[in-house]
């Protein structure tokens, strides 16, 4: 197969060339890139950040007109890019459309507007220096600051792009986004098509994407610098984040996206009646079909409060509802061969275990007393039983994020344990996937951490005349 | 004689590593399906493979490939059982892939793995663990057979490789802390018998022997700092734990380079691991030995890779020049915890080569699918079937890239062989897969 090629976008202007090979981690297919011009992808800081006088508003709404071009079909930036992603992506085709498509949906004024309005309580701070006063009367202007970004993208999603484009634009900051081999053409197609609309606005202006391999300590060495930036926006665990986190110091701060993992909760409710019994197996199916179980949102475990006959019937149940969701995506990736040995000799060993559907692609659901130790991904479920939710609870740590639970109405006894436990949201099964518009991610509010804060001290009015 | 023992016999035969594969070919189909016969039914995973790809006869190689296990099928257990103590379960996992009965006793009798593993023992069942150091180990079963075979195999092929004929004339140097597995201590009895001067005893490396229960505390301490059920002064009982055992190691060099040099005159068999037999070198040269105060006649054999180890690049030279190891005497082998027989590498063309106990088959990356078989050299994913084993069974799926050749090796010798360039599947693929989903791994800090 010939390589792919994946060019660079550099402030505003694309860059293409074959002159570096790369494999994409997934599937091994090569890529190739232009050479890196390290001296292009920073700006010194004696420029001021090219959004600073751009108002809000005036960003917002050329996120809005890009977010129109992205959705037109006849936008061949994106039809190519989808081409590419079909070589490197392990994802099929159709999800990777449906999920941009999606993510465009972010590109909407209300959307944008609620953003900001819930990461900073005076929002005029990013346009102007607003003036404050404490109680003893001293004076001061205070600017939430355009920060220059360094953002390590994940290979998961291509939604992410989007929505980190949206808010390194909307904090006017000056973004540079280091695009993962999975994943090394989306980021391009989007500012490509921005820059088609204008390429000298401002926006443009203050974008660079490109790849380098991701802990090449030649590149990341020079670059992960406080001369250079202020923060560094990751994405991911292990190797990545260690990798970056020994640049992280006095001036160089880490905005990290921890890697999670999502499970979900049934009550014993959910066995009142057959009805019952199918409604939530099929929520829990659909969070589990999250991007297809890629997103860090997606059920991986379900903690299911039944006898073992009842929760074997929520697994029948719930692996059909997979099947369903992965017949309608064209989703028929097989299951791992790794993962397959270990959920047949885990059956094998134990009545504990026991496994519903197959391993061909159409999802498998694996019942047990406690977590298998494998991480559940392409469209496996594991259903674990208990005697009581109560029980379930300290499974939930520092690594979880949603949790979707059934009936909705015990949600409130258990929150502030899962909290304590270090879980992040949660939701009514099926709901794992939409967030209230401007909520926080990752225990944070994202924005209000990119941007460089900076005072003004104005001095106090009783020294006045 | 059946296939299957006309096959093992030729452990004694002086031609085992020079035999045209086609002569041998017929012979190891119907092998392995005399032995897939009777082990079919005793092994339930391997019962379970063949009902689901519908194989009750092995009459050509492309039949054998769904029945080949990888891996990861000897570590996929619970890890909780060992944190739980739940041996009563453990033992039923291993029945799975065992054609030896493992007894389900009763967990309460056996304070921790070690001894309940003796107790096994006692029962015919060898069980070998990997030490893998942060990731779960292996635990793969053999028979008293398995043991005895070891014996005679391990040297056999050490001698072809070496051209050390074993002779009782030297005195052994095992330059590494051992694991304590079954495995690990019959091939060292076999190495002791054929190559230790009765008149010498064997260098004891200073480092207590590492058991199976400590290989597996360190998985079991990771699984609970994961569930954040550890407490800070576990922590700090484990490190320090830690520290000993550093210092034990370091004060090993000293002591062993002390040793290894009033020894220097005598006729030494070394054997180690690179970052230990390093290690020691460096201290040997620096108080001023070096290979000309050695035995040339000395042999080496080097078990594992560098273990993580960073050494710098010429690390093989040093300990090779330090202790006057004549090129033709470094012996290599190619073996895995999966198979109990090894494929000594030969000295001319440095190439391993397969005995004809072992069937290679040549995979596609993926592992799905049985590479047609070329003129020449080619390559694909290693797999094998160790006709040898009894405890359980000997077919599995590499993680290795290699490249073969059917034909006749440089060094003369007919038959298949692997070139000395192997390397994992997993360290060629890309290392910035980065996504929003993970696991809680990547919160367990300093446990690698």
């Amino acid at each position: 197969m010939s390589s792919v090629s994946a060019p660079f976008f550099i402030q505003g202007r694309l860059c293409s060339g074959a002159v570096q090979h790369h494999k994409s981690r997934d599937l091994g297919v090569e890529f190739v890139t232009p050479k890196l011009d390290l001296n292009a992808v920073v700006t010194p800081r004696s420029v001021v950040p090219p959004l600073l006088n751009t108002p809000l508003s005036e960003i917002i709404d050329f996120l809005v007109e890009t977010g129109n071009s992205l959705r037109d079909p006849a936008n061949p930036h994106i039809q190519a890019c989808f081409e590419r992603m079909a070589a490197t992506h392990m994802l099929p085709r159709e999800v990777l459309e449906v999920t941009l498509a999606h993510a465009t949906a972010y590109l909407d004024k209300r959307i944008l507007l609620a953003e900001v309005e819930q990461n900073f309580p005076d929002p005029r701070v990013l346009d102007q220096w607003v003036p404050k006063q404490d109680f003893t009367g001293r004076q001061s202007f205070v600017r939430a600051f355009g920060p220059r970004l360094v953002h390590v993208m994940p290979g998961n999603s291509p939604g992410v792009a989007i929505k980190s484009i949206a808010q390194g634009a909307m904090v006017k900051a000056i973004n540079l986004f280091k695009m993962s081999s999975s994943d090394p053409f989306t980021m391009v197609a989007i500012l490509q098509t921005m820059a088609e609309i204008d390429p000298d606005h401002p926006v443009v202006q203050s974008m660079t994407a490109a790849y380098w391999r991701g802990g090449d300590a030649t590149i990341e060495s020079a670059l992960y610098r406080p001369q250079y930036f202020d923060k560094l926006v990751a994405w991911g665990g292990g190797d990545a984040i260690n990798n970056v986190a020994q640049y992280i110091g006095p001036g160089f701060q880490l905005v990290s996206f921890d890697p999670k993992t999502s499970i979900s909760m049934v009550g014993s409710e959910a066995f009142s009646s057959p009805d019952a019994t199918a409604q939530a197996a099929d929520l829990a199916a659909a969070d589990l079909m999250i991007l297809n179980q890629e997103a860090c949102a997606a059920s991986r475990y379900q903690f299911v409060e039944g006898t073992q006959e009842q929760v074997d019937e929520f697994c029948r149940l719930m692996q059909l509802g997979i099947a369903k969701r992965a017949q309608i995506s064209g989703d028929n990736r097989p299951v791992d061969v790794d993962i397959r040995e270990q959920i047949e000799m885990l059956t094998l060993m134990d009545d504990d275990y026991r496994y519903f559907g197959d391993f061909d692609g159409a999802g498998v659901v694996i019942r047990s007393e406690e977590p298998v130790d494998f991480h559940p991904i392409n469209k496996i479920g594991n259903v674990v039983r208990v005697d009581h939710l109560d029980d379930a609870v300290r499974y939930v740590n520092v690594a979880t994020q949603t949790i979707g639970f059934f009936p909705f109405g015990r949600i409130e006894s258990y929150r502030d344990r899962l909290a304590a436990g270090g879980a992040q949201r949660i939701t009514h099964l099926g709901e794992a996937g939409p967030a209230t518009i401007g909520n926080p991610h990752d225990a944070m509010y994202p924005m209000h951490r990119f941007v460089h804060w900076m005072a003004h001290e104005d001095g106090a009015i009783a020294n006045e005349q | 004689m059946t296939a299957l023992q006309k096959l093992k016999s030729m452990v004694d035969n002086p031609d085992r590593f020079d035999f045209p594969y086609s002569e041998v070919q017929a012979l190891q189909l119907e092998a392995v399906d005399e032995l897939f016969q009777v082990q079919r039914q005793k092994i339930k995973l391997l019962d379970h493979r063949a009902k689901q790809a519908g194989v009750d006869r092995i009459s050509d190689f492309e039949t054998i490939v769904p029945l080949l296990f990888p891996h990861t099928v000897y570590k996929s257990y619970p890890e909780s059982l060992l944190s739980s103590h739940r041996w009563d379960k453990l033992a039923k996992w291993l029945q799975a892939t065992s054609s030896i009965p493992v007894p389900v006793d009763e967990p309460a009798q056996y304070p921790d793995i070690d001894s309940w593993l003796s107790s096994l023992e006692k029962s015919g069942v060898f069980v070998n663990c990997s030490s893998g150091t942060t990731g779960k180990s292996a635990m793969l079963v053999s028979s008293a057979t398995d043991m005895d075979w070891l014996l005679t195999e391990a040297v056999a092929a050490y001698s072809w490789g070496s051209g050390v004929v074993p002779n009782a004339d030297r005195k052994i140097y095992g330059l590494a802390p051992v694991a304590v597995t079954p495995r690990n201590l019959k091939t060292g009895e076999a190495y002791r018998m054929a190559l230790q001067d009765p008149n010498s005893e064997p260098f004891a490396y200073p480092v207590p022997p590492i058991s199976v229960g400590a290989l597996t505390s360190m998985v079991v301490l990771r699984k609970k700092i994961a569930e954040g059920v550890v407490t800070p002064q576990e922590l700090i009982d484990y490190e320090s734990i830690s520290a000993t055992r550093q210092q034990q190691m370091s004060d090993a060099v000293e002591i062993a380079a002390a040793a290894i040099i009033e020894d220097r005159a005598e006729l030494l068999h070394i054997s180690g691991m690179w970052s230990s037999l390093y290690a020691i070198a460096e201290r040997v040269r620096a108080q001023g030995f070096s290979a000309s105060d050695f035995n040339p006649m000395n042999s080496i054999y080097v078990g594992g890779g560098l273990k993580r180890a960073q050494l710098p690049d010429n690390y093989r030279e040093v300990v090779y020049e330090t202790f006057n190891i004549a090129p033709e005497r470094n012996y290599q082998n190619y073996s895995m915890q999966e198979l109990q027989s090894g494929m000594p590498r030969c000295r001319a063309g440095a190439r391993y080569h397969v005995p004809p106990w072992v069937i290679p088959l040549i995979l596609d990356k993926s592992g799905e699918v049985l590479l047609e078989r070329q003129e020449g050299e080619y390559e694909g994913r290693a797999a094998f079937v160790d006709l040898s084993l009894r405890g359980r069974w000997g077919g599995v799926i590499t993680g290795d890239k290699v490249s073969i050749d059917f034909g006749r090796c440089t060094c003369g010798a007919h038959g298949p062989s692997i070139r000395d360039t192997i390397i994992r599947y997993s360290d060629i693929e890309g290392d910035d897969k980065i996504g929003c989903a993970g696991t809680v791994d990547a919160y367990v800090r300093g446990m690698s």
